[in-house]
């Protein structure tokens, strides 16, 4: 233990020193650009390009000087007014009957955004053009030539090829998947939703929304419900359909098994077809006129109400055993797969060794699947954590008494919908959405920083 | 030189690039603010208007004929109006202000107000319409919105919906006239009185444990509030307006939750949930069930399900069998005192909820009068004549409904009688679906429960339970304000 608390502080201290001495090395950088670089060199500073003109790099001179610019022409023609809209939201009101226009706060919010993205990329462009700029000047120094424009495209597929392939990419990355996710968390900082949406103008509110959820009376209890079910939920039936598809692999591995084929067909079937026919399948199956009721009341006996307003544990493990039918045959399939490559001299040593067929699962079958596994079940977990249709299908439309909106068998992801689409509180719905995605992160980072796939990594390869 | 030159040429491109820019900023400032007159009167000519019309008036025909009238009468001026076709860009609070979305929709109150509010359809000249003094005022006011103290009009009034109720003339008693006709006005007393119809319901489960008399989804708010508006509920205070006072649980509206319960005991648990909503098509062919309620719309399902129980005939004489034992009438009265079982003889009317469907024009069309002349044509007596025969629909206009006659007439007078309450033109109707079907759930599942677990014993159970309701409904609106 002692020996883990010095090897922490010890990394710490290290990390500290390493920092201290970056940051002494970029000032030294930066002091001996400016004293060595020259007057156009300099210049670049303010008009890109003009170091490389100076050093007759013509074609690159051109191309900052493009950059530059269409960063004025973007910045003027609208990148100001979307960075002043980011702070604002918008000041005029959009009125349609007068046909005013007016500012659509969503859409400033947006573009906001994406003018920051543009200023990023600027940035990196900018700094490039100065780097290379001084570099060209001590090669001219040197004696040394500008590469020619043929060459310094023949480059980009050669050895830049990482540039020109991951580019692209990356600005469709910036676009479709950042800025989207940029704009989801912002929305948690303002007050969108209710009756507070365009034609109206949306304002930034801080962090009211989370505390909102927190101190509320009518949030928080229900929140503080809802995380609690949720969490249980996760980790019953990430268990409940691990242990289940791999128990199903592991019989249908077995030697005395007739049919393997025939029988893994089935639990594949299940797997083919669409989730929410399931899921209303199996809502059909338990409802009041459904075909286990009928046979109840032709016994004789009392109709149940399985999913009902009253039946808040029997709806609780019906929902673990349908998504358990939905979900095993994935992990049953992927066990079997992994079970495939396991070594048989292991469990033959082990039998010799006199281990039984319970120690032999614990000791050799579950640490090798939970290796080979573990990213799988993780995304099990977050899947589960954020499992929308069992419940919505099950039942939906159900608000139980104690809770705000939601009934006792809803998820967070639930309620988040029911607050965000069924009754336009996006805000709060960006919030909750945060709040599931630091507690998902937060939990599958630890497993994952915990789990033999990551500390072992070299055991069974 | 060379180098000085593509210096030159450089900064002039980048100057002229931001001259080209400041004018550009300029203009769109200059935008905002511009106001318009929109009936001015002056038809556009050479225009297409997108008209959003429902799917029975498009699957039945009528609206094909619609638009070819339209257009043939406004050929010379170039006006053609068409189908939108469109799933996607429908909702015009979200689509309309970006150029997407119908000129012409057609929807329900609730629908088309939700984007009153957002001023996304344009206020209309109503009092010009041929139809203004035929719709009832109560029609008229499910579209007003007030805007800056004053009020406008923004829809025009075409049909009625309203729950009705629908039982199997064939499966009554063989001697209803002697034992089920009390006041021998030739109609079964079940059909006219719920009292009937819960002691009938008793009898017919008595006789054979497989069939039911009258059969519902309790929990189908928008079928079952009517109880609750019959003994002085109501959604919200001063016309459905004001959200700060909800009126479900007002007066004497807890006898109404007490005849639900009373109902649901005579069904099955099939209530409890949506089963029978469900099943009630087949379940009425096969004669399981007596009666049930459902809009008028779905008139045509309930008779290709009983022609279907009509073995070894033809098609047309199965349909025309079906149509004749197939009645479709007004729901029955209640009792006074709210209690299926006592023996008083004073009986209410019973209201329901209901919706008035209507033509409006979007704030984002760029033909309004084009569109206006579209409405006005679409609401003329022919039309809406024409409407109410193809599609059965029951029409707002007076003259035709009188016209039409039967059932027609009778859910205009009870619209006029205002015996049918309008759903809420505002957004924060959303808030009561799902609180009132909680609601309903728990009544008709209390009908199953053992007695010792019973939640509804005195009508005082009720009205607590009903106020719990409205304080769900209002904690949502306040909250979500």
């Amino acid at each position: 233990m002692d020996n883990i608390v010095r090897n922490k502080n010890k990394f710490f201290k290290n990390n500290v020193t390493k920092k201290k001495k970056n940051k002494e090395t970029k000032t030294k950088k930066i002091t001996e650009f400016w004293k060595k670089s020259s007057n156009p060199v300099k210049a670049s500073l303010v008009l890109m390009g003009i170091g490389h003109l100076k050093y007759k790099c013509f074609y690159k001179a051109i191309i900052y000087f493009m950059v530059e610019a269409l960063m004025i022409t973007y910045m003027i023609s609208r990148g100001i007014d979307d960075v002043i809209g980011f702070f604002t939201l918008g000041v005029v009101k959009a009125d349609a009957w007068a046909r005013i226009e007016g500012d659509d706060s969503i859409i400033m919010l947006l573009m906001g955004i994406f003018s920051f993205i543009v200023i990023t990329l600027f940035v990196v462009i900018y700094i490039q053009c100065i780097k290379d700029a001084y570099r060209l000047q001590l090669d001219y120094e040197n004696g040394k030539k500008c590469k020619t424009f043929k060459k310094f495209i023949a480059d980009f597929f050669d050895t830049k090829f990482h540039v020109t392939a991951l580019s692209l990419p990356v600005i469709g990355v910036c676009i479709f998947n950042v800025l989207p996710i940029v704009f989801m968390i912002l929305i948690a900082f303002t007050n969108y939703g209710g009756t507070i949406v365009p034609p109206e103008l949306i304002d930034w509110v801080g962090v009211k929304n989370f505390q909102k959820l927190l101190v509320l009376s009518k949030f928080g209890p229900t929140f503080a419900k809802i995380l609690k079910w949720n969490l249980l939920w996760a980790v019953l039936s990430t268990t409940l359909n691990y242990f289940a598809g791999l128990g199903l692999a592991l019989l249908l591995n077995k030697k005395c098994v007739k049919g393997k084929a025939f029988w893994r067909a089935f639990p594949v079937l299940a797997y083919a077809i669409p989730g929410f026919i399931t899921l209303l399948a199996f809502k059909f199956l338990f409802s009041y006129g459904g075909p286990i009721n009928q046979i109840i009341v032709a016994q004789g006996g009392k109709a149940i109400g399985f999913l009902d307003l009253d039946a808040k544990i029997s709806s609780r493990i019906i929902g673990l055993f349908v998504n358990c039918w939905i979900s095993v045959p994935s992990i049953m399939l992927l066990a079997t797969g992994h079970l495939s490559n396991m070594d048989k001299t292991l469990f033959e040593a082990a039998k010799i060794d006199g281990a039984g067929r319970f120690a032999r699962f614990w000791k050799l079958t579950m640490p090798f699947m939970l290796f080979s596994t573990m990213p799988v079940l993780l995304g099990q977990f977050i899947g589960n954590f954020n499992n929308f249709g069992i419940f919505y299908f099950l039942r939906g439309g159900l608000y139980n008494k104690g809770y705000f909106l939601a009934s006792d068998t809803d998820l967070l992801i639930n309620w988040l919908y029911n607050l965000s689409i069924d009754n336009n509180y996006y805000c709060i719905g960006a919030a909750i959405s945060l709040v599931i995605f630091i507690i998902t992160s937060a939990i599958s980072l630890f497993i994952y920083v915990k789990s033999p796939s990551y500390r072992e990594e070299d055991t069974f390869q | 030189m060379k180098r000085k030159l593509v210096a030159m040429l450089l900064l002039s491109s980048m100057l002229l690039t931001t001259v080209g820019c400041a004018k550009k900023g300029e203009s769109v400032n200059a935008d905002k603010g511009k106001g318009a007159a929109v009936f001015d009167g002056k038809i556009e000519k050479n225009v297409t208007i997108h008209v959003l019309e429902n799917d029975t008036a498009i699957e039945k025909g009528y609206f094909k004929e619609l638009i070819e009238a339209f257009n043939e009468k406004y050929k010379s001026k170039g006006i053609k109006a068409v189908d939108a076709n469109m799933d996607q860009h429908s909702d015009l609070a979200k689509d309309g202000p970006y150029g997407y979305g119908p000129d012409v929709i057609y929807q329900a109150n609730d629908v088309i107000m939700k984007y009153a509010k957002g001023k996304h359809i344009l206020p209309l000249p109503v009092e010009q319409f041929d139809c203004y003094k035929q719709v009832p005022k109560v029609a008229w006011k499910a579209y007003e919105t007030k805007v800056d103290g004053k009020t406008y009009t923004c829809g025009v009034p075409v049909n009625v919906q309203a729950p009705m109720l629908y039982y199997r003339k064939d499966l009554l008693p063989a001697d209803w006239k002697e034992k089920w006709d009390e006041n021998k006005d030739n109609i079964p007393d079940m059909v006219q009185s719920w009292k009937k119809m819960y002691q009938f319901s008793v009898e017919r489960h008595k006789e054979d444990s497989t069939k039911y008399g009258y059969m519902k989804s309790i929990n189908d708010m928008y079928f079952t509030s009517g109880f609750l508006f019959s003994y002085g509920g109501y959604i919200f205070g001063k016309n459905n307006t004001d959200t700060s006072d909800v009126g479900l649980s007002a007066k004497n509206s807890a006898k109404g939750a007490r005849v639900v319960n009373q109902l649901a005991s005579v069904m099955n648990e099939d209530c409890i949930d949506d089963t029978i909503t469900t099943n009630a098509y087949s379940k009425l062919g096969d004669g399981s069930y007596f009666s049930t309620i459902s809009t008028p719309d779905v008139y045509s399902t309930f008779v290709e399900e009983l022609e279907k129980n009509y073995t070894g005939m033809s098609k047309s004489e199965a349909e025309k069998k079906a149509k004749e034992n197939l009645v479709m009438t007004t729901l029955p009265t209640l009792p006074a005192s709210g209690d299926l079982t006592d023996n008083s003889t004073k009986e209410i009317a019973c209201k329901s909820m209901g919706g008035v469907n209507a033509y409006a024009i979007s704030s984002y069309t760029k033909a309004p009068n084009a569109s206006l002349l579209f409405v006005k044509f679409a609401t003329e007596y022919k039309m809406i004549q024409k409407r109410a025969e193809m599609l059965g629909i029951a029409p707002a206009r007076k003259d035709v409904a009188e016209k039409v006659g039967g059932v027609s007439k009778q859910i205009y007078k009870n619209l006029d009688n205002n015996d049918i309450v309008l759903m809420p033109s505002i957004s924060a109707v959303s808030q009561i679906w799902t609180p009132g079907q909680t609601f309903f759930t728990d009544i008709a599942k209390d009908a199953y429960r053992k007695d010792s677990e019973k939640k509804y014993k005195e009508i005082g159970d009720y009205q607590k339970g009903l106020k719990e309701m409205c304080k769900q409904i209002e904690d949502a609106i306040t909250t979500l304000k």
